[in-house]
């Protein structure tokens, strides 16, 4: 039987499906239910604490309405685009910066890229239980800040209100400027030399070749890092829950903490959902905006390796 | 000064603090896994610890579960060890052959219609968060909360689309050519995968599994969720008692962070040219 069953598997059309039908079972099996269990939880109002989630009443759009209502939420949902306003424009400046300088070879170069790629390969709860340690009251890091001023600095980095954003959006710009920078360094290396020798003969200046031949030919590098660090900031989590836990009072809390605090700590499950739902909603904006940058720059670059 | 050495301090000078800003909270960590708990937290604070120690990674790898009682708390780490170590590797292995068989089949046979990478790549830019809620009420259910297999399922679901991605650009290098030449001279479809794309895609397998191996191995938000007692990873077990305000024990649980951070900064460096390729979406020449 075995060579029947082989030459089955052989044929165009079972073979190409053999690993598609998994997947997408698997697909199927995770996100279809879940998607259909979210919206529906979501116009409930039920807490763990009673009953089976099918028995509980109905409630419709009131469930929106409130949590569209709740201030918490919504600061929530301010403070994580905030973050994100302040951390991925910060990580794009830097990365880029280092790149460049560690653009031409020098000696040295191999030891800098290596260092500055280690952040990224740190777990990222680790980094939050690691900078946790360094921002206690009186830690190294005020330490160091005393020095550099030359008078004692006492910043309560995780119990001050803005002290600890800052915390948070320090800790996201300390590991992910690596992975900006190694986006950046890949993308310089990888730019084509024939404009830029081009446009040298015809007797640019640096500036002008940096400015209207590179910076031009860098657009699709400079698209991948602004999508991947302004997706992923949005999902904040690791640090502020090892850093302040959401504190002090709400001032950290970002989306993924308050809705995980909703569904686990309160067991708001119900509420919990709606809102997710709503993130989803306006995540989805976003990925599909995201999603066009990313195969018109994936188009052209195809079409520019085919001349 | 010559103009040469004013450009090299102009190129050095920035490098050099961003250096120091890298290194820092690293050697912070692993220093606090060498010092007694009388060293933890001290004014000032002391950068080397007098007294060497081993005894935080002791307590951490000894036998036994981790504990929170009268304020002080107890971190023991051989079994998230274990299981991060089983989840992950299983999760990503697993991702890997059916991912790359998935990304073989696109590009060859255009399975799911030309826009399937894209599809797959928006399920991956999805926030965890928001399956998250539904996720546990579907999970028991199924009574698969706090189960290996649970966590090795949702791993699998989140990686396959970064192994789709990565594989891409490695298939896409291996010549069509080839593989019709090797099918006209009467190789099986199956003969074809094993003896040319199989190992001209080696290298990019490797470097695909170590790089979801390492996104695996440091979730936390999905783990949390999903799990209560019976399993537990490293992400869970440093995260546990961090919100606790007495008793806090610095010095193991800098221990942790070590171990954990260990392997994957080796495993890092094995894929340090290609670990871009994981975050480009194809969209970078080497």
């Amino acid at each position: 039987m075995p060579g029947v069953m082989s030459r089955w598997l052989e044929r165009e059309r079972v073979f190409k499906w053999l690993p598609f039908v998994p997947v997408q079972g698997l697909f199927a099996l995770l996100l279809l239910p879940n998607a259909l269990l979210l919206v529906y939880l979501s116009f409930l109002s039920w807490r763990i604490t009673r009953g089976a989630w099918w028995n509980a009443p109905f409630t419709g759009l009131d469930s929106f309405l409130n949590a569209l209502g709740d201030e918490r939420f919504l600061w929530a949902v301010g403070r994580t685009f905030g973050f994100a306003a302040v951390a991925v424009p910060l990580e794009l400046l830097l990365g880029f910066g280092l790149a460049l300088l560690c653009r031409e070879p020098f000696r040295g170069r191999r030891v800098y890229t290596t260092v500055f790629l280690l952040p990224m390969m740190i777990v990222p709860a680790v980094v939050g239980y690691d900078l946790s340690m360094l921002l206690i009251d009186q830690g190294p890091f005020n330490q160091v800040l005393s020095v550099l001023a030359g008078r004692p600095v006492t910043v309560r980095w995780l119990s001050d209100y803005t002290a600890a954003k800052f915390a948070i959006i320090g800790a996201d710009v300390w590991q992910w400027t690596a992975l900006t920078f190694l986006v950046f360094v890949s993308g310089l290396a990888g730019l084509p030399r024939d404009p830029i020798r081009a446009a040298r003969v015809m007797g640019a200046s640096r500036w002008q070749i940096f400015w209207h031949v590179e910076l031009p030919l860098l657009k699709p590098v400079i698209a991948i890092a602004v999508v991947l660090r302004s997706m992923e900031a949005l999902k904040i989590f690791d640090y502020p829950m090892l850093l302040t836990q959401g504190g002090p009072g709400n001032a950290t809390e970002t989306i993924a903490v308050y809705l995980w605090r909703m569904g686990w700590e309160f067991a708001r499950v119900s509420d919990a959902a709606t809102m997710s739902l709503i993130l989803l909603v306006v995540v989805s904006l976003y990925i599909f905006i995201a999603i066009r940058v990313l195969r018109r720059e994936r188009r052209r670059l195809a079409e520019e390796g085919v001349r | 000064m010559t103009r040469r050495t004013w450009l090299g301090l102009a190129r050095h000078a920035p490098l050099l603090v961003w250096t120091a800003i890298t290194l820092a909270p690293i050697y912070w960590m692993v220093m606090t896994s060498f010092k007694h708990s009388g060293e933890w937290v001290t004014w000032p604070p002391r950068w080397v610890p007098h007294e060497p120690t081993l005894i935080n990674y002791v307590k951490v790898l000894t036998p036994g579960t981790s504990t929170f009682e009268l304020g002080r708390q107890t971190l023991k780490i051989l079994k998230p060890l274990w299981d991060s170590l089983f989840i992950a590797t299983t999760a990503s292995l697993v991702a890997v052959v059916l991912g790359s068989a998935l990304a073989y089949s696109w590009t060859r046979f255009g399975t799911g219609g030309r826009r399937y990478p894209y599809n797959i790549l928006s399920i991956r830019m999805v926030p965890p968060i928001v399956i998250a809620v539904p996720f546990v009420v579907y999970y028991v259910t199924l009574r698969l909360l706090d189960t290996y297999t649970g966590l090795i399922l949702v791993y699998l679901a989140t990686s396959l689309p970064y192994v789709i991605w990565m594989m891409l650009a490695f298939i896409e290098e291996v010549p069509v050519e080839l593989e019709h030449a090797a099918r006209v001279m009467g190789a099986s479809r199956f003969r074809v995968l094993g003896r040319i794309v199989l190992p001209l895609t080696a290298a990019g397998l490797v470097v695909t599994f170590l790089f979801v191996f390492i996104l695996n191995w440091s979730e936390l938000l999905l783990a949390m969720t999903l799990t209560n007692t019976e399993v537990s990873t490293i992400p869970i077990t440093l995260n546990k008692f961090q919100s606790a305000n007495e008793g806090r024990d610095y010095g193991p649980q800098a221990a942790i962070g070590t171990i954990a951070t260990l392997p994957v900064i080796v495993l890092g460096f094995l894929i340090q040219k290609h670990l871009v390729r994981g975050f480009s979406f194809g969209l970078l020449r080497k």
